[in-house]
This record gives structure tokens, sequence and C-alpha cells, in this order.
């Protein structure tokens, strides 16, 4: 099991005097009971990871977790972490936001070996954005220029429809057109700049780990891109749990299931390592 | 930190248990996770290793992604050769101090002191000083293989059973084995309360951190091997409480007493959760479980990498695949370790409770029921082979009639290799000589699939009582 060495992490309830214990199991210390209620997890239904809180359903009982109970960030991200490892051992329900790195379920316990590259770093907001933006702008050239195209017929036809083509309105109608295909274009690129941001700052929101170090790691053996105060240096996601990559000018952007799995920026790693990392990646995933 | 080392005894069923705690330990000896290995894309092994000091000494390697129910390959170190000497000392002296009739918490302090935090269960129980495959321990593990009974879960016994390690791994190769020193410990070790020390490992096997002369002194005068075993309190289990009827009223009630028991059944049935913790060889409900104890258990995690791991990691290019030493033990001592309890006779003693003589007459008659209930399994071949180790190893006379009884009837004939060959394991049996001896002499037909056997087992009583 990945990140096999986590020390269990104690919760203290404020409004219940609750003590949770989340680790090796799941254990509620309850005021005024001498033994607490343990749980193992294999008797976990289910478990979700929200914007503000961890449930954990064990069919008669259900915990609620908020974020802000636990003493600080760490503590709340090495649950999550034992959580995810949990749940890929024993198999429960797991339901949870999107996120910016890899779950820890897919890591596995792998020494990176003798060739990785190694950096951390904060993820910058108008980096993921710019990469976001980037991501967007490759689905949409071709459709703007086809957009831009229409209406500038449709504008054209228009215009021949209201005021009428003759000699003389000709060289002012085509430009009005051409323009007006290109001003929708740009609005449509504003927008679509603005919805890419708000994606980035809805996603951040959602991952309490968008604020914190992360370290990356890129090897043959695999790659990791996990908070720095969780990682134990001998945990990888393996290249096969990905399916390909997207390069921006700033970052690599792994995928699998066409959803992005961990944005790795460039800035993280010393630059004369830029090329090695591009090499190990496109060894083992495919560039689109 | 200093370490804090505590000790309770605490009451499961009017059994006592001991229990240590230890908090700030040094992480000397112990075992850890140390990766994962892949076989292809969809399976790999992982490896645990256990350590003494900065010297690996075994690489456990765990099949199906450290699968439970599967048996480890377990692959020798070099040993405790470049040794710490402080960690000798303590060894030694926590062993002189065990046979001082000091309590065995106290006695072995000095070693709790250098294991990794948590709660650990110790007790004195005698041991097979072999590999679980009738070979002796020290020499057993010379190529590296897979070793029959070291699942988590065996799959004969079940999750739910405990049951008491009792098979060895040396910590030392088989290079250090000196002769002359055989001699010298030998004679000592006959007034030994104790002969050795073992740390808990996996499944039926345990690491012996001291007695390996014992071991062989005690085998070749034909004493039981008694060691203080350590082993650690870390895996949850669940049991499903009914409430038993009331019993019918006593002549002077205790009221109190009374509900205070119904209670408590009423509480073990309500609650909810896991029941306790288990080691092997013991389950200890929550309740029972001091509070300072149970909190160490929670906030620990049941193995984690020490921190000199980096150290040990870097040697582990030092496992051995075969032999380096051309050390030979002497022959009565692996002659008496083929002879003794293998893992399948051990297994079969924990998984069956009693075999009464109307069940092994079914058996004998080709039933694998009794009253209508499956006597060991439904499948036959498998009831005979069970029920023979669960004989051997719980009472050789029964097991030698009961073998003879089978090989004297032809419609058996499918087992009676197997059965001579149990039969022939064992070291003298006048009975069984008469058997072996008619049938060799006899030439009948059904007798066919045991004369190998048979005729090895007269020429080695012939040769036994000469």
């Amino acid at each position: 099991m990945a990140f096999s060495d986590l020390k269990p992490i104690k919760v203290g309830n404020n409004s219940s005097g609750d003590m949770y214990i989340i680790g090796g199991v799941f254990a509620v210390y309850t005021i005024g009971s001498q033994v607490p209620v343990v749980y193992s997890w294999d008797m976990a239904k289910l478990v979700n990871a929200t914007r503000k809180e961890l449930i954990y359903d064990f069919g008669d009982s259900e915990y609620r977790i908020p974020y802000k109970m636990f003493n600080t960030g760490e503590d709340a991200l090495t649950a999550i972490a034992i959580t995810e490892c949990m749940q890929k051992e024993y198999g429960f329900h797991y339901q949870h936001d999107k996120r910016l790195f890899p779950l820890k379920s897919m890591y596995r316990e792998c020494p990176p070996g003798k060739d990785f590259y190694t950096g951390e770093g904060v993820l910058d907001e108008g980096e993921t954005a710019a990469a976001f933006i980037m991501l967007l702008n490759f689905r949409l050239m071709k459709f703007l220029w086809l957009v831009a195209l229409l209406i500038t017929l449709v504008t054209f036809g228009i215009l021949q429809f209201t005021v009428g083509l003759t000699r003389d309105n000709i060289l002012y109608l085509v430009p009005i057109s051409i323009a007006a295909g290109a001003i929708t274009s740009l609005i449509i690129n504003i927008i679509a700049h603005a919805i890419a941001r708000g994606r980035f700052k809805s996603l951040a929101d959602a991952d309490i780990a968008s604020k914190e170090p992360i370290t990356f790691v890129i090897s043959k053996n695999g790659f990791a891109a996990c908070e720095s105060c969780v990682y134990q240096g001998r945990d990888l996601v393996p290249w096969n749990e990905a399916d390909y990559f997207v390069e921006s000018d700033k970052m690599f952007i792994i995928y699998k299931n066409n959803s992005p799995v961990a944005y790795i920026p460039k800035r993280a790693f010393e630059k004369k390592s830029i090329g090695g990392i591009a090499d190990i990646i496109a060894l083992y995933l495919e560039q689109r | 930190m200093s370490v804090e080392i505590k000790s309770e005894t605490v009451d499961l069923d009017g059994k006592s248990a001991v229990l240590v705690s230890v908090k700030n330990g040094e992480d000397i000896i112990g075992t850890c996770h140390a990766g994962l290995i892949h076989r292809s894309e969809n399976a790999a092994n992982t490896t645990r290793l256990f350590y003494i000091g900065n010297e690996p000494i075994a690489n456990i390697l765990c099949p199906n992604y450290g699968n439970k129910n599967s048996d480890k390959l377990i692959s020798l170190c070099p040993g405790l050769q470049a040794f710490d000497p402080h960690i000798y000392e303590v060894i030694n002296e926590c062993f002189d101090k065990l046979n001082n009739d000091n309590p065995l918490p106290a006695a072995l302090r000095d070693i709790f002191c250098l294991l990794s935090d948590g709660v650990y269960a110790v007790y004195v129980s005698d041991y097979y000083p072999t590999d679980g495959s009738g070979s002796f321990f020290w020499g057993g593990y010379n190529v590296s293989h897979e070793v029959r009974g070291t699942a988590e879960i065996n799959r004969t016994i079940g999750a739910d059973k405990t049951y008491k390690p009792c098979f060895l791994i040396p910590t030392q190769p088989l290079e250090y084995y000196k002769p002359k020193e055989m001699i010298r410990v030998g004679e000592i070790s006959k007034t030994r309360k104790i002969h050795g020390i073992a740390y808990h490992i996996s499944g039926f096997h345990s690491a012996l951190l001291k007695g390996h002369y014992d071991a062989l002194s005690c085998i070749e005068n034909d004493i039981p091997f008694k060691c203080a075993v350590i082993e650690k309190i870390t895996e949850p289990y669940t049991e499903i409480i009914t409430a038993k009827p009331a019993a019918p009223a006593a002549e002077t009630p205790e009221e109190g007493a009374a509900e205070q028991k119904t209670e408590d059944i009423a509480a073990a049935v309500a609650r909810e959760g896991i029941t306790g913790f288990r080691c092997p060889s013991l389950k200890i409900p929550l309740e029972a479980i001091p509070k300072e104890m149970l909190r160490i258990i929670l906030t620990t995690p049941a193995e984690y990498k020490p921190e000199h791991f980096n150290v040990l990691n870097a040697k582990l290019g030092t496992i051995r695949k075969k032999s380096v030493s051309n050390n030979i033990l002497p022959i009565t001592i692996l002659e008496k370790s083929e002879q003794m309890p293998d893992c399948s006779m051990v297994e079969s003693a924990y998984a069956i409770k009693s075999l009464s003589d109307e069940e092994l007459n079914c058996l004998l008659a080709g039933d694998v029921e009794h009253n209508g209930e499956v006597i060991v399994s439904p499948n036959f071949y498998s009831s005979i082979v069970t029920a023979c180790n669960f004989l051997q190893f719980t009472d050789i006379k029964r097991f030698v009639d009961f073998s003879i009884a089978i090989m004297d009837n032809p419609e058996l004939i499918a087992t009676h290799e197997y059965v001579a060959k149990r039969a022939c394991s064992l070291d003298t049996n006048k009975k069984l000589y008469s058997f072996f001896k008619n049938a060799v002499d006899g030439g009948e037909t059904k007798y066919e699939k045991i004369l190998p056997t048979a005729k090895i087992f007269v020429e080695r009583y012939r040769a036994a009582s000469r």
C-alpha cells in the first residue's frame, strides 16, 4: 500500500466533544464512553470528500468532520490521503470533487529509481489558468474560424437584404461584415477565457491542496504530484495509469480518460532538466 | 524522547495475557514495508523486511499485492554479521534474566526498548525448530523459497481462529554454526527453562533472536524448545456476538452480578464497529485493552519504516537466493526435524476441534458425514488427509490405528500412498512395523502402493533396534 507510513490523525470535534482517529482504522471517542467505537475500513459504506468536510458513512452511523476541525491543513491532507489509500485497499465507495492532482489511490509504493527529476512549488493561479485557456484555445481554434466566417457571411447577407448591394456601398459592407465576424469571435474568446479562469478558481476552491506546496517527481517508474507534507518520496503513479499529455509553455498536463489528472508546472524544476522531463513523459505517454 | 514501556496483564475469559506497550521505541528490531515489485501490468508483489539494527535479516516477498491469504517467499540476508555489539548484549542480558525467573515483561524490557512503537503480546510457548516443512530452521532457508504457513490468514484455519506460531526463521546465517559451540551450549541448555527469544514475523513463523544452539541441543536431547514470544497486536477483528439464553436461576442468585452480566452482553451485542484487536495467538476485545494501550494501537501505523530505512534499503542487494555456507548440521538433527510436526499437521490441529471414534469409522467407511454433519470436509480425500494430520499431531496411538485401518482397506487405495508416507515419518512404532512387515512379506496386491514406503520403514526400524 502506498503512503503506508502516514501516522494516524487525531481530530477533535469542538461542538460535540467527540474525538476521531483516522488511521489503520477509524475510531470515535465519544464524551463519557470509556471504550471508543472502532471501525475497520471494510465496514465503510461511503466516504465523501466535499469542499468543506469529510463524511464517513459506516452504515448505521455517519460522521462529518469539517476541515476546519483539523489542527492544521497538513492533518486534513493526511486524513484524505489515508482515506484514499484505504479506499484502494478495501474498495468502499468514495466520492470527491474535482482534483488538481492524482488521488492517492492511484499511487503505488515504488521508489523513483536512479533517473528521476524532482521539484517543489505551489500551483500558480495565473499559470494554471493560462494552461486552461491554452487547452480551451486548442479546442476552440478551428471552431472560432468557422464562427467568424459564418458571422461574416450572415452579416453580409443581412446587410444585402436590408440595405441592398450597390457599387457605392460594397466597399463599406464587406469590411463591416468581416469586422462583425472578428468581433464576435473575440467576444467568444473573452467569454471562454473568463470561463477557463472561473473553472480553475472553482477547481482550486474544491481542492484544498491547491494552496499547499506540491512535490513533483518524474521518473521512468512513474510520476508524482503530491502535497509535500504527505509525500514520503517512495510513492509514484505508474505511467499506465495515464493516457496522454499536453505540453504548454509553462506546464505539462497529464490526462486520464480525457480528464486532467495532474498539472505539472515547469517552474517547479530546474530549467536544464525540462528537456529530460519532456523526454521521459513522451517515452511513456502520447503527446496531443 | 526516552522510551516508555508499560506492561499490563489482562484477563481474557479466565486466561491471562501479558501486554506490553512501547512508546518512542528505538526501531532497532522490527519489520517494515520495502516496496512493490511489478511482475506484470496487473500483478505485483510487495516486499517486507525484517531488520535488526542496520542489518536486513530477511526479505519477505508477499505475492499478489501482499495478499494475506498467500504464503510468503523468504530470502535471508547475510544476517547479523556487522551487528552492533550493544544489541547482542541487550538480547543476551534479557535471555539471562528470563532464565533467572524474572517475569516476562521485566526480563524482556530492554528488548522492548529496541522495538517500534505499538502494543505487543508476550508469552512462553513451545516451538518446533523447523521451517514448517521438516527442515531444521537454521538450514531451512538456505535457498530462497515460498514458505508454507507464512500467510497471515491461514486457509485451513480461517481468519477467525487464533493459533500459536510455532516455526522459526534464523537471524544468524548458517556459516556461523560451529559444532564446538553446540557442545558447549548443549549442556547448559538442558537446565534452561526458556531456550530462546522469538519475534513473530508472519503466519506460523517467528524470527529467533536468541537460541540457535539451544534449538540444536533441544532437538538432539528431545527437549521441548521453549521460547519467549513477542507478537505485535495490530489487526482489527469483528465477532458477531449472539446473546445466549439466560441460564436457570441459581438457588441464591446474586442480583447485581446477574444484571451486570446482562448489561455486558447487551452492550457487546449493541456495539458498533470492530470487537477488538488481535495478533495470531490472542484476540483482545476493546474493553479488555487498557485505555492508554488502545490509544497507542489506534495512533500508530501497524508497520512503518524506521529512520535508517535508507541504510537497510541500500543493503537489499545482499539478499541471498541460495546458500553460501558449506556448514552441515548433524544428521541426527536433520532426521529428527523431519519427524517433527509440519505445517499441515499444525494447521489441521487448529482447524479441527476433535474427531470421535464414530467419525473416524465413518471416514473409514468412505462417508464424509456423521449424523448429517460434514466431519471434516465434503471432499473425501481432503478429509482423510486432514484427519491424519490432526491425529498425528494430537494422538499418535489413534493415528497409528487409523492409518493402519486405511491402508488395510483396498477401497481407500487412493489415499494409501499419502497415509503410508505420513505413518513412515513416525520414528519407531512396533504396531506399524508389524503392519508394514506383513505388507512387505505378504506381497498382497492391496498393499501395492505402500510397498516402497513400507520397505523404508521396516529397514529403518530394524537398523534402529540393532
